[in-house]
């Protein structure tokens, strides 16, 4: 808490000041609200009046009724004066700003750092003052800024405002300008017509309300003429802590299991707090600081392996019709490293969450997690692995994919798969590890195994290691080679995607063909569709939108997948700008070079229905 | 209402005729007295806030000298040579002289006394139609054509679509940073009346308003997948001295007054809407918020969600963008082809 209370109802108060207005003027009227009983204010102007960012002048017009706030001229301001204020001033209107202090005592000399403070703006008109017949109902009831202030829940009831203008009354003594507080009933506001005070009648609760909104009436009596003006006077209620923070249905606690995901930052469970006072998210850190939650324990561990994370949002209550702000805080059990497949415990992990600003024994509450972390297990299913292999493959076919049980579901978790070479001379194919260390992918890396004989039923060993426990678990892999060879054809290109039409494209083979010969997609032709027309080697594989490890190993393999180069024509890119995601009519590739998409030309039939009956 | 634009080069309230920061560094550089006060007070304002820097005798001998110095009235052009330079030296006097954090900040930039018309005269010549006749048309789809018959609108208006919507990878799909320095080239580099007419189309129907709310890119230089708190999106584009600058301009040149006919600081739309269009590319990029073609509506990529005790002055500041009728006549006097008579 501060070390006294006293403060200003509004950030900014407004005024306009003419030539030649004589010493005495009266310009506004400044409150305060008090925090306690008692307190009396004392205001204060600095020695400054800023003109500008840089330039700023000693104040010799403006003074303050030390025990009213009344803010007056104490010396008329000249031309002179006013072309003086005006220099640096490069809007259509001059300000100049005056800020008011205010202090529980008596103020002592040049006391300008109060931290309790209000900016008073004052508009520099270049003329004379109107006369009152010259104004407008507008302006003579009320000024140019929003009747806008906010009072503090919980504290004393006071007067906050005048609706009176000061300036004007003086000036226009012969007006009748009488003025009317419209407000629902019951709201804690009164008007007090003879000093046209507006007054907060009782401490108001934030939590119960947190928007006054009324209508400020004025009427000006001119003669038989009577002209009303209405403006809204709204006031915000300023929020201090003093709710406890507490449990949504009483639930302190939450199960953490720790199974097939064990990577760092996985969210384990998570666990709410709700608190009636509100939370500002700007400045952040210091709402972080003010609200905590720390894990309790004394097992290194533990706080090594586990984080809190907390994150609030903004949620609203409705305590009787009005809308009320308040904040739903999370606190997320995180994984802060990634756990090992062996680690097997279960325990309770508590987490404290403190309230700090909450004056009362209710400010923490303790949430408990009840944390399993489960082993897992590195194992083949229990089967051997076969794969028929055809004979006409070429280089970089995909086969197949390994995989331990429940591979999928890893996360954090990084297995590598080997194959243990026969003691054969016949070793065509190879594994390669998958994106995610997850799975491996087998894929033919010596073609020219396949067209030998001897060659025809391999054993394999497959080991899977998990890198951080050093855990491994073998199985048994078949592959049968099978099929005739098929005769090479001539000046084939080596990549499929380097074919236009089916035709070319059926007849050839290419790297990455399973069974000796091209696969032709036939796309819808619908404009330009990730469903397009292309040459590949595999349609299971390509283009699939991804170009997985064994399509990067080599360019020619899959560029519809995986070209980083010009695609020329209509197009769309993949993600991370690879690959072809959607084409015009037929894409095909020159590998490490362009990649062209186009609209086959429509084949005119050869002979129509007429050039028949003359053949 | 204010007078006729003064021809520059003299100006309107009497005060010096403004040196842009950089020229007058160099003035003060060139002369000992100056240079070695200038020094003084920048190692007075750092990390000290006015009045602890005027309590000490050196530093306020330093201001006295300095106000006489062209360093205290420089200003700084958009778009300027060395413009980031130029803000530099204007924020190394200027920050540290505010009174805490102020909310409405004075423009670095000199004031702008071009006008609407003097783009509507240049548009008609090369669209060779009065924007304001044809009723029928797609005002945004016409901005578009227009600027792609113009070499260096069309050359600058494709890098930043291109590079807008180029991904980067699966989890980030695009490069924001680089978007918003091809977005700051095009409004600086391309005159207004290609830009403006892109940016500030009038529309009667959805799918010019969507064309017209695309204009930036803004899945790429607009949108997040949080909103900020409107408050703390200020203070971050307060630590950088051209996010500042393009802010304080935009709040002196839009800014509300109830003094004049059309709402907006001496009835200038141009300098309103230039400095809209100058904080584009920035931390507090405003856009179009929706397709509506009945109420236009601009925001920054902001909410006043959680802003506690703060929220009165952030809805305030929130609503110099969405409620502001200065900026919102001015784009409607655009989009009409309409602007201000002012008597001679």
């Amino acid at each position: 808490a501060a070390a006294f209370g006293l403060y200003f109802p509004r950030k900014e108060y407004s005024e306009n000041v003419y030539i030649d207005q004589p010493a005495g003027t009266p310009l506004l009227r400044i409150h305060t609200l008090r925090d306690s009983h008692g307190e009396v204010a004392h205001f204060h102007l600095c020695q400054n009046l800023i003109i500008s960012r840089a330039r700023s002048h000693e104040n010799h017009w403006f003074q303050i009724r030390e025990k009213t706030g009344l803010l007056y001229l104490s010396k008329s301001l000249d031309r002179e004066d006013f072309n003086m204020l005006s220099v640096g001033n490069w809007m259509p209107l001059s300000k100049v700003m005056l800020y008011v202090f205010l202090s529980s005592h008596p103020f002592q000399e040049k006391e300008c750092d109060s931290a309790t403070r209000t900016t008073v703006v004052l508009s520099l008109m270049n003329a004379t003052a109107p006369a009152c017949s010259s104004l407008t109902a507008r302006q003579l009831c009320f000024t140019e800024m929003d009747l806008s202030f906010h009072i503090k829940e919980n504290k004393p009831p006071g007067t906050f405002h005048q609706l009176q203008l000061p300036s004007v009354h003086h000036l226009c003594q012969n007006l009748s300008i009488s003025y009317d507080l419209l407000a629902a009933e019951g709201m804690p506001f009164r008007y007090n017509e003879n000093t046209t005070g507006v007054s907060v009648t009782q401490r108001l609760d934030r939590e119960e309300r947190e928007r006054y909104e009324l209508i400020a009436k004025c009427t000006v009596r001119e003669g038989f003429r009577e002209m009303q003006v209405e403006v809204p006077f709204l006031v915000n209620v300023l929020d201090e802590d003093d709710s406890p923070p507490f449990l949504p249905n009483g639930t302190d606690t939450a199960e953490a299991v720790v199974e097939f995901n064990r990577k760092e930052g996985t969210v384990l469970a998570t666990l709410t707090v709700y608190d009636a006072d509100t939370t500002p998210i700007y400045p952040l850190e210091s709402s972080r600081k003010k609200y905590t939650g720390s894990i309790i324990t004394d097992d290194p561990w533990i706080s090594e392996t586990f984080r809190v994370e907390h994150i609030f949002d903004e949620i609203h209550f409705s305590p009787n019709g009005s809308q009320v702000r308040g904040t739903q805080h999370e606190y997320k059990l995180v994984l802060n490293k990634s756990i090992s497949v062996t680690e097997h415990r279960s325990f309770q992990l508590d987490v404290l969450v403190n309230d700090t600003e909450f004056p009362g024994p209710e400010r923490s509450v303790m949430l408990h997690f009840n944390v399993s972390i489960l082993p897992v297990s590195i194992q083949f299913p229990n089967m051997t692995y076969q794969f028929t292999v055809n004979r006409n493959a070429e280089r970089f076919a995909q086969i197949g994919k390994i995989c331990i049980e429940n591979c999928m579901k890893f996360r954090g978790v990084n297995i590598s798969y080997k194959l243990l070479s026969p003691n054969v001379s016949c070793y065509p194919v190879s594994i390669l590890q998958g994106r995610e260390g997850k799975w491996g992918s087998l894929y033919v890396n010596d073609s020219s195994v396949l067209r030998r004989p001897e060659c025809k039923e391999i054993q394999y060993t497959i080991q899977a290691t998990d890198k951080q426990s050093r855990k491994h678990t073998k199985t048994l892999l078949t592959i049968v080679l099978e099929g005739t060879l098929l005769k090479k054809e001539e000046d084939c290109p080596d990549s499929c995607a380097v074919s236009k039409h089916r035709a070319e494209c059926e007849e050839c083979g290419g790297l990455g063909v399973l069974t000796g010969r091209c696969q032709w997609r036939q796309g819808s032709g619908k404009g330009i569709t990730t469903n397009y027309s292309t040459c590949t080697p595999s349609i299971k594989t390509c283009p699939d939108g991804t170009c997985d490890v064994i399509e990067s190993k080599d360019p020619a393999v899959c560029p519809q997948d995986c070209t980083s180069g010009n695609i020329i024509g209509g197009h769309g890119k993949g993600t991370g700008n690879l690959g072809i995601k959607s084409g015009h009519g037929i894409c095909y590739c020159f590998p490490r070079q362009n990649c062209y998409c186009e609209k086959d030309d429509i084949k005119e039939q050869l002979c129509d229905e007429m050039c028949k009956t003359v053949i | 209402l204010a007078g006729p634009p003064s021809p520059p080069g003299q100006d309107p309230r009497g005060w010096r005729a403004a040196v842009d920061c950089v020229r007058a560094n160099e003035l003060c550089a060139a002369e000992p007295s100056c240079s070695s006060r200038y020094r003084t007070l920048r190692q007075c304002l750092a990390g000290r806030d006015r009045n602890t820097m005027l309590a000490n005798k050196e530093c306020q001998a330093a201001l006295e000298v300095l106000q006489e110095s062209p360093l205290y009235d420089c200003r700084c052009k958009r778009g300027m040579k060395k413009e980031l330079q130029c803000l530099q030296i204007y924020w190394s006097i200027h920050l540290g002289l505010t009174e805490g954090e102020e909310f409405y900040e004075a423009s670095p930039y000199e004031p702008v006394t071009s006008r609407l018309s003097d783009i509507f005269r240049l548009a008609s010549i090369f669209s060779g139609m009065d924007p304001a006749t044809n009723s029928k048309s797609n005002h945004c789809l016409d901005a578009a054509k227009a600027c792609n018959l113009n070499d260096n609108c069309k050359r600058l208006r494709s890098g930043y679509i291109s590079t807008c919507s180029k991904e980067v990878s699966a989890t980030e799909h695009c490069s924001r940073r680089k978007c918003h320095k091809a977005l700051r080239q095009f409004f600086d580099r391309v005159p207004s009346e290609y830009t403006y007419r892109l940016l500030f189309c009038s529309c009667k129907d959805q799918a010019c308003a969507e064309r017209r709310r695309q204009t930036i890119v803004p899945s790429c230089s607009y949108e997040e997948k949080e909103k900020p708190n409107c408050l703390d999106l200020r203070n971050t584009c307060r630590t950088d001295h051209l996010c500042r600058s393009r802010l304080a301009d935009f709040h002196t040149n839009c800014q509300a007054s109830f003094q004049s006919l059309t709402s907006c600081p001496g009835d200038n739309y141009q300098a309103c809407l230039g400095s809209y269009a100058g904080l584009i590319g920035f931390d507090m990029t405003p856009n179009y918020v929706n397709a509506s073609t009945t109420s236009i509506t601009i925001s920054p990529w902001c909410s006043c969600k959680g802003s506690g005790n703060m929220e009165e002055e952030c809805e305030k500041f929130l609503r110099d963008f969405t409620e502001n009728p200065c900026l919102r006549n001015a784009i409607q006097a655009f989009g009409n082809g309409t602007d201000v008579n002012l008597s001679p």
